[in-house]
């Protein structure tokens, strides 16, 4: 909740990986309610991180109601039944626990981490507001919330340079009934519009134990932390079942061009593909192609266009794989003097050039050693490997997946990764230019 | 072998243990709160020491969770050291250093990097330069052959030099774009001026970069990147052997110098509050800064002033999170700190917020600092701060990179090499006297400054009608306009 959405979701897209020779154990069980328990024992820091990921996120919001599951998020900072305004974090602090949550696309997570004998707290306040939240529930805690949360709206994306980029994009390349069409953090009207009544049916509908992980990761005695975890737990009803939005197939029919002016110095170029969901084969062969044309000083974009030509002030490529869909998106910032024409002929040719002549074996070996490298320093903290645990769990429906990261990587060949290029690479894609206001003439102009 | 009956009865206590266990759950006491167990015991890093050949101190932490190796080296030369008039040459003589060595070009270096994975950088900030490698243990070697060649054999070809002049001075113009980075910039230069290094942008400006040249840029590594001047810490799955052994061959044409002593100068001080608006027309929120030059990291009042800032404004639950945020939901987030350098950083309150509600939150901004000037903190809030910082004291040496910047800040702050084993206790030493005194001493806002990023149109009118100082509007610079 204090941090930003999109930093967050990079976390987890860096938890998301492991590797052979970092083996990260874990025990998993489920309460008759149908919550389920990872635990995960690392002895090396006094330390626990006690954490639990609902499987919702702004995807099960409502039209009208976008920016919901994250404000929600907040009302659960807000105390419950047996935990007073402002008590959740302060019996933490208290305890010098570093105290936060999250919300993305997919799901919404809470986390605390503790001095290991303080486990236990982190239970009964996890607990607590799994169970009675909407005891303490006010309209006066609504709208200061919602204060804080258009208050977090302005100073991430409104009051930030082509901070609203990513929302323009996502409401260009999905249809308008597509979950993924509008932002995590959600519309100013939207916003204005949550009640209490809201409230009530999100936590009714989705914060049951069934719809839950909680994992404990760290110096902990699983037999202790089992018989914590009953004590608290095992007294909520199972919640029940909801649909979940499916992935469809989603494409767009042409190109969408957009011009944005924005308080900015220099024009940014977003060229956005639709490309595959997170943990496939496909997202892998398009992280590797990500890395290819733009980790590093010999990188297809950054060699010859920050590097060479010297013509864009900087340039980056993600793949971006969510539940039920992904994106593929190329950035680039144009040099001052340049336009974002230039930009996008420049970037065409090099991608038309990487889909011919093909990709090298050494530019393979090297975007998957960075992957390897990535991977095993994710396990670097409780909390990292405790996040990787529950996410696998709830969007691969197993979290032994953490260990089998880099399975995912496994033989890959230049013409695999070429063939996801082509696959998606080639097909219609959302254009946004980000002009300095008044610069219109900055943006790019399709055929020039 | 068992009698059935034997068996019945073993499953039948089995399942009365159940029901009263289960019986039980429904009625625990929520209101009562875990008691927690017995402290856990915090293992302190142990350092090990080498000196190389050349003179480099080297300081080395075992880790071996994770086959991974993590090296810092401290240059004790940051952007402090940047002439007057020439900011952005520390940073720049980083920036540039990995751009080509006697045999490598700057394509090569970072491909040996990317080949191996490993993350690898060199930067600087106002107390020192550093440079970086994270690699896997098995890529170890090769990561630490290219590691010392951009240490020991940098030859700061023009070419590049020229290349990253031009994507600075772009990066200068992009920050203007921030409200954040503006008011950032302008606070630090209101407070210290140009003079003071502090009051420079580290990364220079657009004059002194078009001035600088690479001489300088050799210059400024001749005279400080200087094996005399600097320590190397290693933290990972490793034996110190296995590093002094492979850095003693690699970095034995990287010779001592001389280096000139240095120290921090004197910030001016402020005689009265001051209130400076910068307009960024239409901003949904201005970014308030509030402070004055305070301390540096070798204040005896260092504890008391942790302890007191971590009331005032340094976590969640500070007096000035839960009023600002959480009582008004003026902003997303509001806080206090001290920069504790090698000189008098300074204390800082800031904020972005509502446009609507700049002068309600400069307002409750000043009313926390100065009710805690005027009365000090309870015994229950001190209780509670120290608790805090006691236990999450058990959360700092977690990472390799915990570690290493926890021997970072004993290395650039000449701490005492036990500091960590004191830590606890030095913290429990604190008072209710101390924290009067010190909030006394360091919270006077008559010497503050107040910097306002936001849109003037909206916001001068009530800001200035507050009264609280004469009102400047500035530049982006923070420069008085006219």
């Amino acid at each position: 909740m204090r941090q930003s959405i999109t930093l967050i979701i990079l976390v987890i897209a860096m938890c998301v990986k492991t590797e052979a020779q970092v083996k990260i154990p874990f025990e998993k069980y489920s309460l008759a309610n149908g919550l389920t328990v990872l635990l995960h024992e690392d002895h090396s820091a006094p330390l626990a991180a006690v954490l639990i990921q609902y499987h919702v996120g702004s995807k099960n919001e409502k039209p009208g109601r976008t920016g919901f599951a994250h404000l929600f998020e907040h009302m659960m900072f807000q105390g419950s039944a047996h935990v007073g305004n402002h008590e959740h974090f302060k019996l933490l602090q208290e305890v010098g626990a570093n105290v936060n949550g999250f919300t993305n696309e997919d799901g919404t997570t809470y986390f605390e981490v503790l001095p290991s004998n303080y486990v236990e707290l982190g239970l009964y306040l996890e607990s607590d507001r799994m169970g009675f939240l909407l005891d303490s529930m006010s309209q006066g805690k609504l709208d200061n919330q919602r204060d804080v949360v258009k208050n977090e709206r302005r100073q991430n994306y409104d009051n930030r340079p082509y901070g609203t980029a990513d929302e323009k994009i996502a409401k260009a390349i999905y249809p308008a009934d597509h979950p993924y069409s509008w932002p995590v953090i959600g519309y100013m009207d939207d916003l204005s519009a949550a009640s209490l009544d809201d409230v009530t049916g999100f936590f009714k509908t989705y914060y049951a134990p069934s719809n839950a992980c909680l994992v404990v990761a760290g110096d902990l005695n699983p037999g202790e932390v089992k018989k914590m975890i009953q004590k608290y737990f095992s007294d909520f009803p199972r919640g029940a079942s909801f649909d979940r939005p499916k992935t469809v197939p989603v494409s767009l029919s042409e190109e969408k061009r957009m011009v944005f002016e924005d308080k900015v110095q220099l024009p940014r170029l977003y060229l956005t593909w639709h490309s595959a969901p997170n943990y496939t084969r496909e997202d892998a062969a398009l992280e590797v192609l990500a890395r290819i044309l733009s980790s590093g000083k010999n990188s297809r974009l950054y060699k010859s266009m920050v590097y060479e030509n010297q013509i864009a002030q900087s340039v980056s490529a993600s793949q971006g794989g969510s539940e039920i869909a992904g994106t593929f998106q190329i950035q680039i910032t144009a040099k001052p003097g340049k336009n974002l024409t230039q930009m996008e002929v420049a970037a065409d040719s090099l991608i038309a050039i990487l889909l011919g002549r093909g990709i090298t074996d050494k530019e393979i070996e090297n975007a998957l050693a960075s992957i390897e490298s990535q991977i095993v320093n994710s396990a670097s903290t409780s909390l990292g490997k405790g996040i990787g645990l529950a996410s696998y769990y709830s969007y691969t429906g197993d979290p032994d997946n953490i260990n089998k990261q880099m399975d995912r990587y496994k033989g890959m060949t230049p013409g695999e990764v070429q063939a996801a290029a082509s696959k998606y690479l080639k097909n219609p894609r959302a254009v946004l230019s980000i002009v300095p206001v008044g610069k219109t003439e900055l943006a790019a102009k399709k055929g020039e | 072998m068992k009698t059935l009956i034997e068996n019945l009865l073993t499953g039948l206590i089995l399942t009365l243990i159940f029901s009263f266990t289960s019986m039980s759950q429904g009625n625990i006491d929520r209101m009562k709160r875990p008691v927690p167990g017995p402290a856990p015991k915090i293992k302190l890093p142990e350092i090990q020491k080498a000196v190389l050949s050349n003179g480099l101190n080297v300081w080395l932490v075992e880790k071996h969770e994770l086959p991974t190796v993590a090296f810092n080296l401290v240059i004790q030369a940051g952007a402090d050291h940047d002439p007057k008039g020439q900011p952005g040459m520390a940073s720049m003589t980083a920036d540039l250093l990995d751009e080509g060595t006697k045999s490598r070009s700057t394509l090569e270096i970072s491909d040996e990097i990317e080949s191996i994975g490993a993350s690898f950088g060199v930067y600087s900030n106002f107390d020192g330069s550093y440079m970086t490698l994270n690699v896997l243990k098995k890529y170890m070697e090769r990561g630490l052959n290219v590691f010392s060649d951009v240490l020991s054999n940098p030859v700061f070809p023009v070419k590049e030099f020229e290349r990253l002049k031009v994507q600075r001075l772009a990066a200068l113009l992009q920050q203007r774009d921030q409200p954040v980075a503006i008011a950032n910039n302008a606070f630090s230069y209101i407070l210290y001026g140009t003079d003071h290094p502090y009051g420079n942008n580290p990364a220079g400006n657009e004059a002194s970069l078009k001035a600088l040249s690479r001489d300088d840029i050799q210059m400024f590594y001749q005279s400080c990147y200087r094996p005399n001047n600097a320590t190397l810490i290693v933290v990972g799955d490793i034996k110190l052997g296995e590093v002094t052994a492979i850095l003693d061959r690699t970095l034995s044409g990287w010779k001592k110098g001389d280096v000139a002593p240095f120290t921090v100068p004197d910030p001016k001080s402020c005689d009265k509050m001051r209130v400076y608006l910068i307009d960024k027309p239409g901003a949904p929120q201005s970014e308030i800064r509030i402070g004055y030059p305070a301390l540096s990291r070798s204040t005896p009042d260092y504890f008391p002033v942790q302890v007191m800032n971590r009331m005032l404004g340094g976590q969640f639950t500070s007096r000035i999170n839960l009023n600002l945020r959480e009582k008004h939901g003026f902003t997303y987030g509001a806080r206090s700190g001290f920069s504790f350098q090698k000189g008098a950083g300074p204390f800082t309150a800031s904020s972005g917020v509502t446009t609507e509600k700049s002068d309600s939150s400069l307002r409750e901004f000043l009313y926390e600092i100065n009710l805690m000037r005027e009365k000090g903190m309870t015994a229950e809030e001190l209780e509670f701060v120290k608790k805090g910082l006691l236990g999450n004291f058990a959360l700092t040496f977690e990472t390799p990179a915990q570690i290493a910047g926890a021997l970072q800040s004993i290395i650039l702050y000449g701490l005492p090499e036990n500091y960590f084993n004191n830590y606890l206790q030095n913290i429990d030493a604190v008072t209710l006297k101390d924290v009067d005194r010190v909030s006394k001493k360091y919270l006077d806002t008559s010497k503050m400054a107040v910097v306002i990023v936001g849109d003037l149109s909206k916001i001068k009118e009530p800001i200035a009608s507050m009264k609280v100082g004469d009102v400047t509007v500035c530049d982006t610079d923070g420069k008085p306009l006219k």
